[in-house]
């Protein structure tokens, strides 16, 4: 066996590290291990003069094992293990010992870190001991990439894509692509129509002849991986026929049956057979099966709608016959961009949200300043009196503990576009109750400023509550908003004509289930962790799963495309690749202590060991192709025949027993 | 409890979840004691008693054996398998007479550093009541 | 002008008195909006924080002493800052470090307690003397449940009614309980909450003493005050027991059948929230389960009624002290109970019982409006 040469380098990382561990101390004792040939430190192990340190000394002392010392190996491990590879060797000859994330960033009694860095870095210079060279495999990438989601992130995402002559199947679960951004009005800091500027990329992502539009349609599940996912895909039934449906909305001016409008926020009604809304994309129908009564009575009532469509898109067939239909997609890559659910603000009941008539969330004010909506334009009370006064709170549910505690980031911004619109279009008096203003993005603060000139109050203070017991004359009929004024040390009351709830951005209500299918971990705040905050924003900790917009974190428009593109060009980047690497580090068998008798046949969750029979004895053997390293079957192996490379009972227990010795 | 007894403890935390888990309580700077040490492994189904074993009888006072909650796991089931491996383990470790506390499993996500930090301040809080584990005390007159 | 040094010395006195969650305070004035002060006076508690964290305290301040701890600011405020903490760590720095001045009212009763171990100054022998003919036990190893009535019943005259409906419905029942001997003190809650650190630390080490000595397991009380410091502040020091407040011990009873009642009660009845039951400890239901239970009673709600229930505004010390007519809570609340036409006032804490009979008392309300304990309406159904 060929003498083990180990090099040992130490990270400062600035003072991050050293600033805990004494790094000098560390670098002398892991000189002292066995099998060390050298060991360094160095302030940034991860610089191109840290890496060459590496390299060089691979060629010069002939090193074939190395570890670094520093921060997760979740960060770095990838940058070293290149290193290793650019200095000559295999880059499994290599092990990573976690000090900063698992030891200076966590400890500060100085001594005591410096013994467990010393404990991490003889754990690893023994494991390295037993690492043995892998080869790596590369498999095709199947080109075709699954957006999850029609709004601006998801449309955003696929055009970019399918303008590079990709293939995009964009599923999205409403009838209409168009998101949230189709509900707003106007867009802030620059105050253009947020349909002026939606609408043409709605069409383009409709006639596109690279995307293939699924709506009204949900993924059911995932299965594969990276370059080779298979995607089942419930499209609901329409009950239209979806190839002749013209979208003249006949049929819903006159079906008689009514609810509440998902678009217009509950502010008006919507027919059973239905076009969300005027520039809907695909500008079909729908019918709402639970609310036709043609389809609960089993064709015995009603029936208005398919006498009246002269294009016989809507028949009894496709109203009672019509099923859900499962489509079923191979994609290499998939970007989710699902994004967010409002917080509701009834469960903050001083606020009296659902109790008042003329207390709004923001998506409902929306509704009301947008001249196609409910209103038509006109900042009017729910029995149609004008607005003299309003009140607009801010952090509805948001920077605080007993709801959400992050800063929702969109509200402050918004909150000055309604006071905006308030002033504009009704000339009403504005109050605007903040805690903090926010104001950080291009052309924020000057809105900021445009809007002091506009003559808006700002009172800083939470709202305690909102309230109808006038205590004055000047009260009476009035919504009354009560708060500290902070800044004089006093109780204001504020009567109002309207109060808008600037409500939070949350995470959807059914991320979690989104989060299995894909498999997406989640913060605690509810919306999906991407695999490193600053330096791998889009991507999750599942390989060639991106996401993008507000189901990652609450985030305004500018951002929400600007992560769309990057989440996209994640994909773009894989497709121009064309194969993916696959992880070497998976089970493997030792023929000659195997007894074929399938206990790892029995436990693998992906059917990769089968027991076949080779020159007449029974053995496993693993289909490399589906083994995805896991371990299970090596821990139920009776033999030890089986093992997964890289983790093999050798380098753990190596692992173990060098942090046993104190 | 004796004074000044620091409990050691390796950790076996699964790379898609725990040991996550643990990255983020460094990046959100919680402090807890230094008495443990992490092993990565790939999943919390990989963790072989043989691994647990030979790290009692090295000397080690508790154990923790952590990975992703049942529906999280990046391998489908690999915490079911993993609450096998604990169970049977803490059927052998009452025979060779070593309190159920020495042994923890945990499912912590990628998500809850604070758990993390919670459950080794926890653990370290109960061996200390508990004392050094028995087979130090024989690794120790052996050498 | 003046310029404000900030005054370190006076934050760190704070923190250390058990001041920490001041840290977090991000000034929004929440506090301030929801506490309750201010629909009669001003009391901007933001600012106190403020000056806590600043070093700017007044400590000569009247609002120092204002805070009747109902606690409704700290279950609303967004960054979990525990304000009753601060203000008690504020008092106590006055209270131990003659840094200010403790009203008169409050001073008394703090030296009464001291001295005999209880607020009103009475004689310790006298402790036990409420039962009268009732001949309930002493409690004595191996006794069910030990009913501790609280200072307030066991002395005052029109208080009274309180722990002896209670122990003639324990009575009743067949409870085998027992009472402790007049060794027993105040149990210190609203005295610690008056900055009196020193002096509850006394009193609960006493009686926690005495309930270990005496092998007591579970502990029936009457007042909320007790309930809480029993339940979430003795345990630290030592003492730990069931603690059970008495409208959950009916309403547990009445629930497995074990409480029949024998009278109708033809009363429209409105519940007041004690602080101390409800937004303290979450017990919302029990009491109401109970009112339901008594036949004939027609239960009423004040339209801001559990978690949003106003403070009689006997908390923190402030029933020892006088609050000027036109910002007694208790009046608030009397006149809205009889605009909702209640013929009874139903309460579970014996500082309500005082308050509110003293409110109906200078309203002139006596004749249409009574005030009973949970306890009391029970013992006149069965």
């Amino acid at each position: 066996m060929e003498e083990i040469r180990t090099g040992v380098y130490i990270c400062h990382c600035g003072l991050t590290i050293a600033g805990v561990v004494n790094v000098e101390e560390l670098t002398e004792y892991a000189e002292s291990l066995p099998n060390v040939v050298v060991s360094r430190e160095y302030r940034y192990m991860c610089s191109d003069p840290g890496q060459d340190l590496i390299k060089k000394d691979i060629k010069e002392l002939g090193l074939n094992r190395v570890v670094v010392a520093s921060c997760s190996p979740r960060m770095h491990e990838p940058t070293f293990r290149k290193t290793v590879e650019d200095g000559g060797l295999n880059p499994y000859l290599y092990e990573h010992a976690n000090i900063r994330e698992h030891c200076s960033w966590v400890h500060d009694d100085k001594e005591l870190a410096t013994k467990k860095s010393k404990d991490l870095v003889r754990a690893a210079v023994k494991r390295v001991f037993h690492h043995e060279s892998l080869v790596t495999r590369e498999i095709p990438l199947n080109p075709n990439v699954l957006v999850i989601g029609g709004g601006i992130a998801g449309m955003q995402a696929a055009l970019d894509i399918a303008d590079g002559h990709n293939k995009v199947y964009l599923v999205e679960r409403d009838p209409s692509i168009g998101g949230h951004m189709a509900q707003l009005d106007r867009t802030f800091p620059t105050l253009d129509c947020s349909e002026c500027i939606l609408t043409p990329k709605m069409g383009d992502v409709g006639h596109h002849p690279f995307i293939e539009l699924l709506t009204y349609s949900e993924v059911e599940e995932v299965s594969g991986s990276i370059g080779d996912f298979k995607v089942k895909v419930r499209k609901k039934a329409r009950h239209i026929d979806e190839s002749k449906c013209i979208g003249c909305n006949l049929c819903e001016e006159k079906c008689p049956w009514k609810t509440d409008s998902e678009f217009e926020a509950g502010m008006a009604k919507r027919k059973a057979v239905y076009i969300p809304f005027a520039q809907a994309i695909p500008n079909i129908a729908v019918v709402d099966a639970d609310l036709c009564a043609y389809i609960q009575s089993d064709g015995k009532k009603c029936g208005a709608c398919i006498k009246l469509c002269d294009a016989g898109a809507i028949t009894p067939e496709t109203l009672l016959k019509q099923t859900d239909e499962i489509v079923e997609l191979e994609v290499g890559t998939i970007i989710v961009a699902t994004g967010y659910d409002q917080f509701d603000p009834s469960v903050i009941p001083q606020y009296g949200y659902k109790k008042y008539d003329n207390v709004l969330t923001g998506l409902e004010f929306e509704r009301i300043t947008c001249a196609a909506g409910p209103t038509e334009g006109k900042i009017v009370t729910k029995d149609g009196r004008p607005v003299e006064s309003i009140g607009i709170v801010h952090c509805v549910g948001s920077r605080d503990e007993n709801y959400h505690e992050y800063c929702s980031r969109v509200c402050c911004m918004y909150g000055l576009k309604y006071a905006h619109l308030s002033k504009e279009m009704a000339n009403a008096d504005v109050y605007e109750f903040y805690i903090d203003m926010r104001c950080f993005g291009e052309g924020y603060e000057e809105f900021y400023k445009r809007l002091s000139e506009e003559g808006v109050n700002f009172v800083r203070g939470k709202v305690a509550r909102i309230t109808d017991e006038a205590q004055t004359d000047e009260e009476q009929g009035k919504l009354i908003v009560v708060s500290e004024d902070t800044l004089l040390g006093k109780m204001i009351r504020v009567p109002v004509d309207m109060v808008i709830l600037c409500s939070a951005l949350e995470a959807r209500s059914d991320a979690e289930n989104v989060g299995k299918v894909f498999n997406i971990n989640r913060r605690a705040d509810g919306f999906f962790l991407e695999r490193h905050v600053k330096l791998d924003p889009v991507a999750t900790p599942t390989d060639g799963v991106y996401i993008a917009g507000c189901c990652e974190a609450p985030r305004d428009i500018p951002d929400t495309v600007a992560q769309a593109e990057a989440a996209a060009g994640k994909a773009l980047s894989l497709i121009s690749k064309g194969t993916v690497t696959l992880e070497a580090a998976i089970s493997t068998v030792d023929e000659a202590i195997c007894h074929g008798c399938g206990r790892c046949e029995e436990i693998c969750a992906f059917s990769a060991p089968n027991v076949v029979t080779k020159n007449g004895t029974l053995v496993s053997s693993v289909n490399e192709a589906l083994c995805k390293g896991c371990g299970s079957c090596a821990v139920v192996c009776p033999t030890g025949a089986i093992a997964i490379k890289h983790f093999t009972q050798d380098e753990i227990l190596a692992q173990v027993s060098a942090l046993t010795e104190a | 409890m004796m004074a000044g007894f620091e409990p050691q403890i390796i950790a076996f935390c699964c790379n898609w979840c725990t040991y996550a888990a643990a990255d983020l309580a460094g990046t959100s700077r919680m402090h807890y004691p230094p008495n443990v040490r992490i092993v990565r492994v790939m999943c919390s189904g990989m963790v072989d008693p043989i691994y647990v074993l030979k790290a009692f009888e090295g000397g080690v006072d508790g154990i923790l054996v952590a990975g992703c909650h049942l529906t999280d796991c990046h391998y489908i089931d690999g915490p079911v398998k993993c609450d096998e491996t604990v169970n049977k383990l803490r059927e052998v470790l009452h025979v060779l007479g070593l309190e159920d506390k020495r042994l923890r499993r945990e499912m912590v996500a990628a998500s809850e550093g604070v758990l993390f930090a919670q459950v080794i301040n926890e653990m370290v809080e109960d061996l200390k009541k508990l004392g050094p584990s028995p087979f130090k005390a024989k690794t120790e007159a052996l050498a | 002008m003046e310029v404000l040094s900030p005054y370190k010395e006076a934050t760190d006195v704070i923190l250390e008195a058990g001041g920490e969650p001041l840290k977090l305070c991000y000034q929004c004035g929440l506090c301030t909006g929801t506490c309750p002060w201010n629909t009669v006076r001003s009391f901007i508690v933001r600012r106190m924080m403020r000056e806590a964290q600043m070093g700017a305290t007044d400590f000569g301040s009247e609002d120092v002493w204002t805070c009747v701890t109902c606690r409704a600011c700290v279950k609303r405020c967004p960054r979990g800052v525990e304000i009753i903490d601060v203000i008690r760590a504020i008092r106590r720095a006055v209270a131990s470090m003659g840094i200010g001045v403790v009203p008169d009212a409050l001073r008394i009763s703090a030296k009464n307690i001291a001295g005999v171990g209880n607020p009103l100054g009475e004689a310790p022998e006298k402790r036990n003397d409420w039962a009268g003919e009732l001949k309930v036990k002493d409690f004595a190893p191996g006794t069910d449940v030990l009913y501790f009535p609280c200072c307030v019943p066991s002395y005052d005259p029109d208080v009274k009614g309180v722990a002896r409906s209670t122990a003639a419905i324990l009575d009743k029942l067949g409870v085998d309980y027992g009472l402790i001997g007049t060794d027993a003190k105040c149990c210190g809650e609203a005295i610690r909450k008056a900055g009196h650190e020193e002096t509850f630390q006394s009193l609960a080490q006493s009686n926690i003493n005495l309930f270990t000595e005496s092998g007591v397991k579970t502990v029936l009380v009457s007042s909320p005050h007790c309930y809480h410091t029993f339940k979430a502040e003795y345990p630290e020091l030592g003492g730990q027991y069931e603690v059970v407040h008495v409208t959950q011990y009916l309403a547990e009873l009445i629930e497995k059948g074990d409480l029949k009642f024998s009278r109708k009660l033809e009363k429209k009845v409105i519940y007041s929230d004690p602080c101390y039951l409800g937004r303290h400890n979450d017990i919302y239901d029990e009491p109401r389960a109970v009112l339901k239970a008594i036949p004939g009673v027609e239960l009423l709600e004040f339209p801001d009624a559990r978690e949003e229930g106003l403070c009689c505004g006997g908390g923190g010390g402030r029933i020892w002290m006088d609050t000027p007519k036109g910002e007694r809570f208790s009046d608030i609340r009397t006149e809205q109970a009889a605009e909702m036409g209640a013929e009874v006032i139903a309460v579970a804490c014996p500082y309500c019982v005082l308050n509110y009979r003293d409110s109906v008392l200078s309203m002139g309300k006596g004749e249409a409006i009574q005030v009973k304990d949970v306890a009391e309406l029970v013992a006149e159904a069965i």
